[in-house]
């Protein structure tokens, strides 16, 4: 089905460019694309972020921003809020707009593609940062900078699986249904549990928005339904994770579940050194941004680069939380 | 004499913010940026602007009515969903008809509550925004569709026209032809009656639950049309689309001089509000100014305008709604006619 | 939207089908749901469980107890909650390592509560409609307090404050003791005192209650201003509670407060109502919570329960209030 996909992609891209024939924003792309090798001094990127204010994404808009002062280009921050759709109509804006490179935080994997089609035609490189998008997307992106929270799901997976010699029941806590952290960190972990065959069981999922409030409230319900029968915790991010943390403290009951967060936050590092969180995964976020960009300018440069520059997933637990800084 | 020298002043004050406000947004960004006042800025404003724009053509009548409709947000979704579902089904074409139809359905769910059960709009709509935006994410999993055929929804956002593109000449084209149904046909004067007065309306021989039923059918429509257009133009039908259209949309009609009381409005007014903020938003954004000092902006302009629409239309101070009606009714309205 | 301010015909306290409705819906729907749960779920009927339920909302629906003054009084909804809430909960964390936790919490509670004042003075005094009043407020304040912030989350130091928030007292939570404490001021400040039935009257009959000399204007922002206190107060609990803040904190609890109180019967036209409803609202969308996650249902279909049980309920009451007015 993704062969045929490609196809399609492929066939849409040479709709676009021969049938429609635009006009507008064509000779823009070009000098970009084709302009010295060496400087990039004066042109402009626009970067399509997931959000402004974030505790994770907003270091990396500061790494970004810092990457391309560096660099001496014109870098325009737009941020979609965790809208996809309106992420590809910024993605639009800003291919008619006519810029040097985009940089593209994906929300989700499919809305971006229209979007990718036009940047292509109008020769601007797309690179994204943190998420991949679809696969049909990502033929049409020249890189991807980042840790991929899809990988993190998986990272997860293999933690609780480990950690519990794949057996026993787990609980899941995932962020707000139909975001698309939460569907790569979902989406991760199913795919890597069925993969290794694990003998882990999925209690009950409860969708927590990434709130400590909510996911507080959820836990202390899961809490008093499994009770013990809870030997593991999947918390797609830590301020959920310590909102499970918190419900259990208040049970009063003495077990102690392997619980899973991401994000790398300085609260779940002392969970950690408690012994009371298993781990997280640690992504610095403000290189994360430098990185993407330097990607990003590479790529205007007319350089090579890999199809994915990898930021890594460190796997923080009793071991390394004392040698590792917090991200948040 | 003085009065009604106010009221004018008022009402050309109204007629003309939309007009200053781009204007302003024009000169703000051609001094800000090199490369603001361009055909291809001008372009992208009025594609972005189709989406939301739709949802707001589609609250129009609905606020004329006296009424608010919050699910439009869900209707879209749904829409967007139906369409990318069906393609494969039963093709591109019937596809994106059938998402329509979803909210046209959901749309005289809203009619149903409101008219025959009695819900108050804003409760019933409540009640449909949670409902539809729930049953969205339960029918996908929470996971966006991708549309099986990518291709067939691109052109909706290719150049068309110098300025336009397929999907914002539609979008101009309804504006208009609802600015024609509302100003210059006896329904659509109606429907300005029902919402000024609708007891009055009703005694005076117009079946005012009809036309607030043909409004929430109407918005659902729009919101179908939104979904659709929306899920085909980027290629996913997500379960979340419509979730954050609400706010923007509802900000559009007011900037536009729509008002929530009811009896006062248009959709050439609309289209000038949802340009007004697209143009503002891009501008800010080609700018870098984040989203929250965005959000800070559009929030005082929102409280600027409705204030000063407030202070002109108003200053016989704590008139009620009952009387303003009345007297707004037959000032911006002809006079209802009898037939319905 | 005439039809949203119409004054209500108050129901006859006689023995109508419809009195009863109103009287014993309520505590009908929570007996309904509470033997659902105590039939699908063994830990349904626990002191932990039972305690859960109670312990959901209590922070929300401090806030519903506020949107019922709101709705009584004729002015619809606060849609500004959220950003208010996250107002008070920034504000605390910010400003305690240069106050001190006792004061930097009443610095959020005031921040929170002149967020109110302001929807009060634009909603009672310059007379405009209260849902763009609270969209435009809540836009400029969520804006505001996420400039503050930036992008990060705030942490909280260790307090003595925090601490009681999180403790219980006779085996009930704190949270529940001060939702219980603020109903039982509020239920009477309604039902009894000059101020609620100066509420009742502006949302009954607005001109009827100016010409009788109720202070309309006052009335109807009092009850805005109370609103934003409350959202703050909110704020500052979760946030000492939870030991940390990001501006997202309050998201979604203008509805489910607005949620809480119209199944709780309290009429959108204005004019009656009453907290101790309100306290029912919060208590069912509370058990609805609690029983999604007992009987294994997937969480999304939240939406989908609550507002089939709002039309269920309002149209019902609506069955019957026409019922009565034609009699």
């Amino acid at each position: 089905m993704i062969a045929r996909r490609n196809i399609l992609v492929a066939s849409a891209a040479a709709t676009l460019l021969f049938a429609v024939a635009g006009c507008t924003a064509a000779d823009s792309g070009t000098d970009s694309a084709s302009g010295d090798a060496g400087s990039v001094e004066g042109k402009s990127i626009c970067y399509v972020t997931l959000a402004n204010s974030h505790p994770y994404v907003t270091p990396a808009n500061e790494g970004a921003q810092a990457a391309a002062d560096a660099a001496g280009v014109e870098l325009t921050i737009v941020s979609e809020e965790f809208s996809a759709q309106t992420g590809a109509e910024q993605l639009n804006s800003c291919v008619s707009r006519g810029v040097d490179g985009i940089l593209l935080w994906p929300a989700d994997e499919n809305s971006y593609l229209p979007g990718l089609l036009k940047a292509e035609q109008a020769g601007i490189p797309v690179v994204a940062i943190d998420t991949r998008a679809g696969d049909e997307s990502m033929e049409l992106i020249q890189s991807f900078a980042g840790a991929d929270k899809y990988d993190q799901g998986k990272i997860s997976a293999q933690q609780l699986d480990g950690a519990l010699d794949s057996t026993g029941g787990i609980v899941v806590i995932a962020g707000q249904a139909g975001n698309g952290t939460e569907i790569a960190r979902s989406g991760g972990f199913l795919d890597e549990l069925e993969s290794m065959g694990s003998g882990l069981e999925i209690l009950a999922t409860v969708n927590a928005d990434f709130d400590q409030q909510k996911a507080l409230v959820a836990s202390r319900d899961l809490i008093t339904k499994f009770g013990d029968q809870i030997k593991g915790v999947y918390a797609q991010d830590d301020t959920m994770a310590k909102g499970f943390l918190q419900a259990l403290e208040e049970s009063g009951l003495d077990f102690v579940p392997v619980v899973v967060g991401i994000n790398g936050e300085a609260g779940a590092f002392d969970n950690i050194r408690e012994g009371k969180q298993f781990s997280t995964i640690l992504q610095p976020p403000f290189r994360n941004g430098e990185l993407a960009i330097e990607t990003l300018i590479s790529v205007m440069k007319g350089e090579t680069v890999p199809e994915m520059v990898p930021l890594e997933n460190t796997i923080v637990d009793i071991d390394n939380v004392d040698d590792l800084e917090p991200a948040l | 004499m003085k009065n009604f020298d106010f009221a004018l002043l008022g009402t050309r004050a109204v007629q003309y913010r939309l007009v200053i406000m781009l204007v302003a947004v024009a000169v703000f960004g051609g001094l800000s940026l090199d490369d603001f006042l361009t055909v291809n800025t001008l372009q992208s404003v009025l594609d972005r602007a189709t989406v939301v724009g739709f949802l707001a053509l589609g609250l129009t009548p609905v606020l004329i009515a006296g009424q608010i409709d919050l699910s439009i947000g869900s209707m879209m979704s749904m829409a967007g969903i139906t369409t990318i579902f069906m393609q494969p089904v039963i093709g591109n074409v019937p596809a994106a008809a059938a998402g329509v139809a979803v909210g046209i359905l959901i749309g005289a769910v809203n009619a149903l509550m409101v008219v025959v059960f009695k819900i108050n709009s804003l409760v019933a709509t409540l009640a449909t925004l949670l409902i539809f935006a729930s049953l969205a994410l339960l029918l996908t999993n929470s996971y966006p569709l991708s549309s099986e055929d990518p291709i067939f929804g691109l052109p909706l956002t290719a150049d068309f026209l110098w300025i336009l593109t397929p999907r914002s000449a539609i979008f101009l084209t309804a504006a208009v032809l609802m600015f024609v149904w509302l100003k210059l046909t006896p329904t659509g004067r109606n429907l300005y009656a029902v919402g000024s007065d609708a007891p009055a309306a009703t005694s005076s021989g117009i079946n005012a639950n009809g036309y607030i039923a043909t409004s929430f059918i109407l918005s659902g429509f729009f919101a179908g049309l939104a979904g659709m257009m929306q899920s085909l133009s980027t290629a996913a039908g997500s379960p979340v689309a419509g979730a954050v259209m609400l706010i923007p949309a509802i900000t559009a009609v007011v900037i536009g001089g729509t008002r929530l009381e009811g009896g006062r409005g248009s959709s050439l007014a609309t289209l000038g509000g949802v340009l007004a903020l697209g143009a503002l938003t891009t501008a800010l954004e080609y700018n870098g100014v984040p989203s929250y000092t965005q959000a800070i902006y559009t929030g005082l302009l929102l409280i600027l305008l409705i204030s000063l629409d407030r202070i002109v239309s108003g200053h016989g101070g704590a008139s009620s709604r009952a009387q303003r009606s009345v007297r707004v009714a037959p000032r911006n309205t002809p006079l209802p006619r009898r037939n319905a | 939207m005439n039809q949203l301010v119409a004054p209500a015909k108050s129901l006859d306290k006689s023995k109508t089908p419809g009195a009863l409705f109103s009287t014993l819906s309520i505590p009908i729907a929570i007996l309904v749901l509470v033997v659902i749960g105590s039939v699908a779920s063994p830990s349904f009927l626990t002191v932990n469980n039972l305690t859960n339920v109670l312990n959901a909302n209590s922070a929300v629906g401090l806030i519903a107890l506020g949107m019922t003054f709101v709705m009584v009084s004729g002015g619809l909804a606060d849609l500004s909650v959220p950003a208010n809430v996250a107002m008070g909960a920034l504000v605390t964390l910010g400003a305690q390592e240069s106050m001190g936790t006792g004061l930097a919490a009443l610095m959020g509670l005031l921040v929170a509560s002149m967020g109110g004042v302001v929807n009060g003075i634009l909603i009672g005094y310059l007379r405009i409609n209260p849902i763009i009043a609270t969209l435009g407020t809540g836009s400029v304040l969520l804006g505001l307090s996420q400039l503050l912030v930036g992008g990060g989350i705030v942490y909280a130091q260790p307090s003595a404050l925090s601490t009681f928030v999180k403790s219980s007292i006779l085996g009930i939570p704190v949270f529940i003791w001060i939702f219980i404490f603020v109903a039982l001021i509020l239920h009477p400040l309604l039902a009894r005192t000059s101020f609620g039935r100066w509420s009742l009257a502006v949302g009954g009959n607005y001109q009827a209650a100016q010409a009788s000399a109720v202070p309309v204007r006052f009335t109807k922002a009092a009850a805005f201003a109370m609103t934003g206190f409350l959202a703050g107060l909110c704020g500052v609990l979760l946030a000492l509670s939870n030991g940390q803040a990001r501006p997202i904190i309050g998201t979604g609890y203008e509805f489910v407060a607005i949620t809480a109180v119209v199944i709780g019967g309290t009429s959108v036209f204005g004019g009656n109502g009453s907290v101790l409803r309100t306290v029912g609202g919060v208590l069912i969308t509370a058990l609805i919570g609690n029983l999604i996650i007992l009987l294994g249902f997937p969480s999304q279909a939240t939406g989908l329960i609550t507002g089939a049980i709002v039309l269920g309920a309002v149209g019902i009451d609506a069955y019957f209030r026409r019922k009565a007015g034609r009699l």
